[in-house]
């Protein structure tokens, strides 16, 4: 069995999963993993599917183009990269929780994940909330990152309180480990 | 993975709630560093208490930063010096409390706790030594907290050493009576006083602990009063019991924070972990009190009648979310409910919402006792000890924790304010009845016999 890794994106809608899945097990392939999201009013989902030895990337791409007909629907198919995987998990991360809060404008995003990329932290999860109904200051942006132990805490967390002053956030970088103890049993 | 609601009110607790980590308390055993030579007593402890608290400051602010929570006090308990230096002279006992007070400053920790004698059966030689050190050494240091245990359930009410704190307290507030008597603020008298409460003035560290441990005590009313106030802002239909779990979910919460950030400073000094103290305790603060928490509760302010019922079911839920967050509980675990410390509370005691008498009635649900308390400055002994016994006897028949720290400001009468600064905050000086009776009762002396309690074998 290969693996490949399926994208779906378009405007959510009741049926995309079981058209998509359904679509999947007629050709014996085999879900093995599945995350999706819903932002506003759109779907993104990834799969990642095994698939019989003899069906290639280009006739499963060519049977989701002739069988799946949902023109708001944009599937890309693409191999497993496992070699970038392997070289994830040989790395020891430290798990952190950026937090800003502060008014909305361009470059907020741009900003901060400039810092993260150049300290060469990745970026597991991103999330915008807007809390506040009047009031701008409850303008919230979530990074969850992963800190390679190599990395200097200090000059890395430093860089991103000045860059938070600069975009005029107020900025909380703090472990994991204290949401968990709240928020987990 | 967590949601975008758990991330943020975390945040929210920690940044607008006032959620902190109120104190860690390193609790040093400092028995081996016995010696019947003064000098070599001194250096002893000198050597034993800077050499492990050395690191305390700089860890605690580390683990705060890495967590971004603020650790607002840390410090230091000691093993009771009336059992440590009883071959010594009140005098020397004072040179001892000056050392502590230097060790204090060098390892920046706000206090040492542990100028203690416990006398709730009998008074030994070094514990008369200790008493009557007391006023010497609360007012000639700055960082130095005294407490003596007077009374257990176990043992009753011892009430010569009653009616000696009286003396003790009064003399005390003298000697610092330009600074509204602030040594009593220093000075705990006990019913059953727990070996690992990390809270000042009443910390110590009791004979049957490890040589080094680290308690937290955790805080949090600002975080249960936003969490009462949600609820009933909210559309969900409330009573009582709803009211109370959720005090109970919220202290579940404070708590793990508490011991999540107690056992990583414990690991990094390479010491042990003791307990985590659920005591909601106040701050001079908006946001930041007890007292507060009634209002949102619906009474008017703290000491109106429905205070003690509120107090009771607050008290209770808060332990009970605490233990189920912490396997490791100890210490004082309850509402404090200290005057000048608690802006609401004191703002109560100003307007005559609250009396000492209904402060003692609500002791008796809740600890610590009557707390940072300040009454008019000729208040007599005599008097002084008959609250402190009736305190005492709440604890004792009770089977818990009481305490009193009873300021008379010296010079200054009911109505009048007393100003300590910094977390010991300012209240008026409360209205006192009897203040010169005479009391033939604390002047008996002897043991109030260990009550029927006692006899649990």
């Amino acid at each position: 069995m290969k693996k490949v890794i399926i994208t779906i994106l378009g405007q959510d809608k009741p049926g995309i999963l079981a058209k998509i899945s359904d679509f999947l097990y007629k050709l014996n392939c085999n879900i093995e993993n599945v995350s999706q999201t819903i932002l506003q009013s759109e779907f993104a989902g990834i799969f990642v599917v095994s698939i019989p030895k003899d069906l290639t990337l280009e006739e499963l791409t060519k049977y989701f183009q002739e069988n799946i007909k949902d023109q708001s629907l944009n599937i890309h198919v693409k191999h497993l990269d496992k070699e970038v995987s392997k070289e994830l998990e040989v790395n020891t991360y430290i798990p952190f929780i950026i937090s800003t809060i502060g008014p909305d404008q361009k470059g907020l995003v741009a900003g901060i994940t400039g810092i993260i990329a150049k300290y060469e932290v990745n970026i597991t999860n991103l999330k915008a909330v807007f809390t506040g109904e009047k009031d701008p200051n409850k303008n919230f942006m979530i990074y969850e990152i992963d800190i390679p132990e190599k990395v200097n805490h200090k000059l890395f967390t430093q860089s991103l309180r000045n860059k938070a002053k600069e975009l005029g956030l107020e900025i909380n970088i703090q472990h994991r480990n204290i949401f968990n103890a709240v928020n987990k049993i | 993975m967590f949601s975008n609601r758990e991330i943020i009110s975390t945040i929210e607790m920690l940044k607008y709630e006032h959620l902190d980590v109120r104190a860690i308390t390193l609790g040093i055993n400092l028995m081996d560093c016995m010696s019947n030579d003064l000098e070599v007593l001194k250096k002893n402890i000198y050597k034993k208490m800077t050499s492990i608290a050395s690191n305390l400051v700089g860890v605690c602010d580390q683990i705060g930063e890495k967590y971004g929570i603020k650790i607002v006090n840390k410090r230091i308990a000691i093993s009771p010096l009336a059992v440590l230096a009883a071959p010594f002279s009140s005098l020397q006992m004072i040179e001892i409390a000056k050392t502590l007070n230097d060790i204090a400053k060098e390892v920046n920790v706000d206090f040492i706790g542990g100028f203690t004698a416990l006398v709730e059966k009998g008074i030994a030689k070094g514990d008369l030594a200790l008493i009557k050190a007391i006023p010497g050494a609360l007012s000639e240091t700055q960082r130095l907290c005294a407490s003596v245990n007077v009374a257990s359930t176990r043992a009753g009410i011892n009430m010569d050493a009653v009616l000696m704190m009286a003396k003790a307290i009064k003399e005390t507030a003298e000697l610092t009576a330009n600074n509204d008597g602030i040594g009593c603020a220093k000075l705990c008298v006990f019913s059953n006083i727990p070996q690992d409460s990390p809270f000042m003035a009443g910390a110590y560290l009791g004979l049957g602990e490890a040589d080094a441990v680290i308690n937290v005590g955790v805080s949090g009313p600002g975080v249960v009063k936003k969490a009462i106030d949600r609820a009933v802002s909210s559309d969900v239909p409330l009573d009582l019991g709803v009211i109370a779990e959720i005090i109970k979910r919220t202290a579940c919460k404070v708590t793990r924070i508490g011991e999540l950030v107690g056992r990583e400073i414990a690991k990094n000094l390479g010491i042990r972990f003791g307990v985590v103290d659920l005591s909601l305790a106040p701050t001079p603060t908006v946001g930041d009190s007890v007292g507060e928490i009634f209002k949102s509760l619906g009474l008017k302010d703290i000491g109106v009648p429905g205070s003690t019922a509120a107090l009771a079911m607050l008290n209770d839920a808060v332990k009970k979310g605490g233990a189920f967050a912490s396997s490791h509980v100890g210490g004082l675990s309850g509402a404090f409910i200290p005057v000048s410390e608690d802006l609401s509370i004191a703002e109560a005691a100003k307007n005559g919402n609250l009396s000492i008498e209904k402060l003692e009635a609500m002791t008796c649900v809740c600890s610590v006792g009557l707390d940072m308390v300040p009454i008019p400055g000729e208040t007599s002994v005599d008097t002084i000890a008959a609250i402190i016994a009736d305190e005492m006897a709440i604890g004792m028949i009770n089977n818990k924790t009481t305490a009193t720290r009873l300021i008379p400001v010296p010079g200054k009468k009911a109505g009048e304010f007393a100003f300590f600064g910094g977390l010991l905050g300012e209240s008026v000086i409360m209205k006192m009845d009897h203040m010169t009776t005479p009391n033939t009762f604390v002047r008996y002396g002897g043991l109030i016999p260990a009550p029927i309690q006692s006899l649990v074998n």
